[in-house]
């Protein structure tokens, strides 16, 4: 029997991947280049290298050129902000030259990584000569990435990238390509990379369910997508295109990948504003977050700036930024400032009165020798604890008896 | 030591003592062997020397010297060798002098376990640490963490994984690991044996996998490989590896006189062949042994028997020894928790271990005097390794239990004694296996117009691939085309593509995930209201939910259990291989194994009574294997038709024991049903057949074999101590009188006539 019977035989018990219509068993002319009518149509032309081509298209933006909230002059705006001003963060552009930030994405043809996770859009976008130039570099088939790899990298030159969630999978998965056919191209540069993924979760995470870029395009940037193909179907799109060579499909995919990196100049221009305190519409609860983001990388300075612009008020911001800004204090030994925070925060009833309160009673404890005022806050601490913990209770109650022991060795 | 008893004391007592001497039906003695040493290599590294000096080493047995001057010519091996015999060094010598040689050189270590892989990391980074050796050995598995993965991707000289972490995690991500396939020097199989059957054939194409990704990197490994005794060492190895290996068998570990006993518990109840409780005379026996200080271990089947052997055991000596001095051991535990007992064993604060299989792999046991196993493990090879090898005297039993696989091993000891062991078997040419691992391979790398993958002629299955819009070919490679990671989708160590979840929800709130099962197994033993067993804990299955593959089970405490009849109708679809005797016509082919389950019946433990039964619902599976089989030209006819039937039933049942035993396999990877007319011949036919989708092997071995499978099975059912057939011999189907006579009638049919052709 042979393998093909035997292997139609047996075919219920192999699992296959979903089937999609058969193959044209059209043979692909090398230098002839299917439907090149269209693609010109669409700007997107050929590069030849080693007897093998890829497809690359080339788009200019005005810098006047609005996407979403902001204009793309906008960004040049945002990279002086961070030149002239103070703040040191990690996606500052101090240092930078607009020109020098490259904004990245691609479309593969598989989830996650992985070897055979083949890369088959690589887009990007910079200015240039005042102009936004966006580029897409496609695979027109699987054996071309020679040509695809070579042209991609003897155009780019950047000093960072900036991606979204490009640091655990554009970036890796463009390495893993690379180095299959590293002796045919020239080695990948070093770089600066710039993951807005990880900022968006830290601003947004308490308003958006899902941080995808399509979710904070449309809820946070303004963006709207006109007949676009959704992301996911991207993979299936492109098997279909490299069975009939037929742009019409793949072109959407194209779009959709232009759109993504349009948004990332405008993500990156709407953080800078955000975190450099230049969007007048910017939320409470923004600033608190951009606040703690300074905060948690040692930008003490920044941090009590926007911490203190935010304790006035009674909504639960302003009591978070009154605690943030107390444990700073606290660090800088500014007991005294740090306690009247505390105890503010303390007394008047939400979700942080209870750290607020231990917090408290240790000052008081250790700093003041006050054991009766710590005893008072370890009490209210006692009555806030709706829910059962053991350990918390436990161990309040051991700082109880301590002070109790402390109180009556040393009153008042 | 006043009062207690010597080993040697109680050897003597043994064979003077009149309740040993009748149960004692096999005391085969084993005399001692010396160790053959040589000096140290020549040529060996100082710091290796030096490190191997801190051990106390100064000399190696012959057959680690062998193995490291086969490395040194550049030559693949597989080294035969028996518990604590050293085996390590037979690697680690090789892999360790290369690297201090060329610190660029790299090794991979794999081993069939997690535990044994963290077991080999402590005992080679013992012997780096202990010299102060450059030299970096890490394990990659589950567990690793991922701030360390990138270190030893780029960094390790030994990487010491497991063949599904290799399958899923390192070769579809083997552009990370550039620097260890590009100086790939060594690849270490340890336990050989464990890869057979399914799982076998499986790794041998992870291992094609393998060797593919080296020859794109430009390395060209060699294999060290250690197995346990088995039958077919080097064409088993060959077999996986498809290299040309040279066989090292010239063990040179030293061995002390071993007495090993078979020991049958006496019958309790006459009429129906019940014996006393292997567990209650291995408790006698251990408890002898133990009240006068000799080390013992005891291996049992399952984690329940270990736990009843321990505490009848803690219970028995508490007094004179204290509770501590009997640790159970079951798998999953962790490297110090063996270290422990081990530690303990040498110390003497320990006196007795109880353990599961589980430690026949991985802690070293050599100077326990006695082992005492609770059953036959299954195999001759296992045995042997329970069995141990120890420096002075020993003393090894084997107590049977009432199963028929027990009583036949004991009444037969030659067979245990005399025969080679058992053959390892795997097909690495399963199609349905071969297919999933080129789909991993396509998407490791595109494969080249007239490559071959392992000794594979790819350009069929690259078409069909093609066509199923897998693979995508251009000029002269095929790519991968999908977006899926195909490794993921593929289990090295599940018999079937769509397997049945098996999820534990005894706790609400802890529902977890107990195991899988092939579809076509799950239709008897995981339909609603099955009592299924997993590892010595009985669970019910609550619902078996077909369309979304799960089974949900919910412990409990039932004292029967459940057997369900499946009608099964097999049709011969192509017949490769026949030979055609006087009397019956033995063949092989492919066949078409159709099966619904119908009824199940509650079946009682002990005394097997039926005691209720209920319908199964579930439709019907179709499987495509091979299956050899022996068809009667003889005319039956006054034999009776419903005696005739009963008779293959029984002769089935009978076969369905001894087969696995003679291909080495386990006992669900192989079925043998009776046909009364076969659809191809229109003859009386057994049918052996492969349960695994285009078969691993097994039934073509028993093929080649078939005669001494008939010829043991009738061994076994006259051995029976029953008068008329019990459940253990010819099964529980067959109730009439004359039961097994009809079935000893029919197995000596096939043999008159198959012996016939040598005979003239």
């Amino acid at each position: 029997m042979s393998l093909k019977n035997k292997l139609n035989r047996l075919k219920p018990h192999i699992s296959l991947e979903e089937k999609k219509p058969l193959p044209s068993n059209e043979v692909i002319e090398k230098i002839k280049i299917p439907f090149s009518e269209q693609w010109e149509k669409e700007k997107v032309f050929p590069y030849y290298f080693d007897h093998q081509y890829c497809l690359v298209r080339e788009i200019k933006y005005p810098i006047t050129y609005k996407h979403g909230h902001y204009f793309f002059s906008d960004f040049l705006d945002a990279v002086h902000i961070w030149n002239e001003g103070p703040q040191n963060h990690p996606l500052s552009a101090s240092g930078h030259k607009a020109e020098e930030l490259f904004f990245f994405d691609t479309e593969t043809t598989g989830l996650g990584g992985g070897v055979g996770n083949t890369i088959f859009l690589l887009g990007y976008a910079s200015i240039v000569h005042n102009e936004l130039v966006l580029r897409q570099h496609l695979l027109p088939h699987p054996g071309a990435e020679v040509p695809l790899y070579q042209s991609f990298l003897e155009r780019v030159n950047y000093k960072t990238l900036v991606t979204y969630n490009g640091k655990s999978f554009d970036w890796p998965q463009v390495k893993t390509r690379h180095t299959l056919i590293r002796e045919h191209v020239p080695k990948l540069p070093s770089f600066g990379h710039f993951d807005l993924y990880h900022a968006s979760r830290r601003l947004w995470k308490h308003r958006l369910d899902r941080l995808k870029l399509s979710v904070v395009e449309k809820e946070i940037l303004g963006v709207e997508r006109v007949d676009d193909i959704p992301g996911f179907l991207a993979p299936m799109i492109y098997f279909d295109f490299i069975e009939n060579n037929d742009p019409e499909g793949i072109i959407g995919v194209l779009k959709h990948n232009e759109v993504d990196i349009l948004s990332l100049v405008t993500l990156y221009t709407h953080l800078t504003f955000q975190l450099c305190g230049r969007d007048p519409s910017q939320t409470r609860k923004e600033s608190f977050e951009v606040g703690r983001w300074y905060a948690s990388i040692g930008e003490d300075a920044e941090a009590g700036q926007i911490f203190s612009s935010l304790i006035d008020g009674r909504d639960q911001t302003s009591n978070s930024a009154k605690f943030s800004l107390a444990l700073q204090l606290k660090k800088e030994n500014a007991i005294k400032k740090a306690l009247v925070l505390f105890e503010k925060v303390a007394n008047e009833k939400n979700e942080l009165s209870f750290l607020a309160c231990i917090e408290a009673a240790k000052i008081l404890e250790h700093k003041y020798k006050n054991f009766e005022g710590a005893i008072k806050y370890c009490n209210i601490a006692m009555d806030l604890m709706d829910t059962i913990d053991s350990k918390k209770q436990n161990e309040l109650i051991k700082r109880v008896i301590r002070l109790k022991q402390k109180h009556c060795k040393f009153p008042g | 030591m006043i009062g207690k008893k010597s080993l040697q004391e109680i050897i003597e007592e043994m064979k003077l003592s009149s309740y040993y001497k009748k149960n004692i039906v096999t005391w085969q003695t084993i005399e001692e062997k010396p160790a053959c040493t040589v000096p140290l290599p020549e040529d060996l590294h100082p710091i290796l020397k030096d490190a191997l000096g801190k051990k106390g080493i100064d000399k190696l047995y012959t057959h680690q010297k062998s193995a490291y001057e086969a490395a040194l010519f550049k030559r693949s091996i597989v080294a035969v060798t028996p518990t604590a015999s050293g085996k390590t060094l037979c690697y680690n010598l090789p892999v360790l002098q290369e690297i201090l040689t060329n610190s660029t050189s790299r090794a991979l270590y794999i081993f069939p376990t997690k535990a044994l892989a963290q077991d080999q990391k402590s005992e080679i980074n013992e012997m780096i640490e202990a010299s102060g050796m450059n030299i970096n050995s890490y394990t990659y598995d589950g567990d690793t963490s991922t701030n360390i993965r990138q270190k030893v991707r780029k960094a390790g000289h030994i990487v010491i994984t497991n063949p599904d972490m290799l399958h899923s995690a390192i070769l579809p991500h083997h552009t990370k690991w550039v620097s260890l396939f590009e100086n790939l020097k060594f690849i270490v199989i340890d336990e050989l044996h464990m890869y057979r059957g399914v799982f076998g054939s499986h790794v041998a194409n992870v291992i094609r996998r393998l060797k593919r990704i080296c020859r794109y990197y430009g390395s060209n490994p060699l294999f060290i490989c250690t197995s346990a005794t088995i039958a077919n060492t080097l064409e088993h190895a060959q077999c996986l590896t498809e290299e040309e290996m040279c066989l090292i068998d010239n063990n040179g570990a030293p061995s002390g006189r071993k007495h090993f006993l078979f020991y049958n518990p006496p019958i309790v109840n006459k009429p129906l062949n019940i014996r006393r409780s292997a567990t209650l005379e291995v408790r006698k026996l251990a408890g002898e042994l133990l009240k006068n200080k000799i080390q013992t271990i005891v291996f049992a089947r399952s984690r329940v028997r270990v736990e009843i052997i321990l505490t009848y055991l803690q219970d028995l000596i508490k007094n004179q020894l204290g509770s501590k001095s009997i640790m159970g051991y079951r798998g999953g535990y962790l490297p110090t928790e063996r270290r422990k007992i081990e530690k303990g064993l040498r110390s003497g604060e320990i006196y007795g271990v109880v353990s599961t299989n589980a430690l026949e792999l991985g802690v070293d046991i050599g100077q326990l005097q006695v082992c005492i196993m609770t059953g036959y493990p299954g195999t001759i090879s296992s045995a042997w390794q329970q069995a141990g090898r120890r420096h002075g005297e020993s003393l090894v039993i084997m107590v049977a239990s009432s199963s028929p696989l027990d009583q036949y091993i004991i009444q037969n000891p030659e067979y245990f004694f005399k025969r080679s062991p058992e053959t390892a078997r795997i097909n690495p040419y399963n199609l349905i296996i071969l297919i999933d691992h080129m789909k991993c391979a396509a998407y490791e790398l595109p494969f080249k117009q007239g490559e071959k993958f392992g000794g594979v002629d790819t350009k069929e299955l690259l078409e069909y691939l093609a066509e199923e819009r897998i693979l995508y070919q251009n000029a002269d490679k095929w790519y991968w085309m999908n977006d899926s990671f195909p490794a993921h989708n593929i289990s090295l160590r599940s018999a079937s593509q769509e397997n049945i979840v098996i999820i534990d929800i005894t706790r609400t709130g802890h529902v977890k995930v107990i195991g899988e099962m092939d579809s076509f197994s799950a239709m008897t033993l995981l339909h609603d209201e099955a009592i299924y067993l997993h590892q010595g804990t009985q669970f019910q299955v609550e619902k078996l939910d077909w369309e979304e593959k799960k089974a949900f089970v919910k412990e409990v405490d039932a004292d029967y259990f459940t057997d369900a009849n499946v009608a099964v109708h097999l049709k011969v679809l192509e017949v490769d291989k026949t030979i055609n005797l006087v009397d019956t016509e033995v063949g092989y082919g492919d066949v078409s194994v159709r099966a619904m389950a119908t009824i199940f019946k509650k079946i009682k433990f002990e005394t097997h009574e039926n005691i209720g039964s209920g319908p199964i619902h579930l439709p019907e599976e179709e499987l495509h294997t091979n299956a050899s089989w022996i068809s009667l030209n003889k005319d039956f006819s006054k034999m009776g038709k419903g005696q005739l039937e009963q008779g293959l039933i029984g002769a089935a049942h009978a076969l369905n024991h001894i087969a696995p035993l003679f291909v080495m396999a386990d006992p669900q990877d192989i079925h043998v049903i009776p046909q009364i007319k076969a659809d191809h011949n229109e003859k009386p036919t057994i049918f052996f057949y492969d349960r695994y989708p285009g078969g691993i092997g097994l039934s073509e071995k028993i093929y080649s074999g078939i005669v001494e499978v008939f010829h043991e099975t009738k061994k076994m059912v006259e051995g029976c101590h029953c008068d008329n057939g019990c459940p253990s011999c010819v099964g529980a189907e067959c109730v009439s009188e004359t039961a097994k006579k009809d079935v000893l009638t029919i197995i000596q049919s096939f043999l008159n006539s198959s012996f016939q052709p040598s005979e003239v």
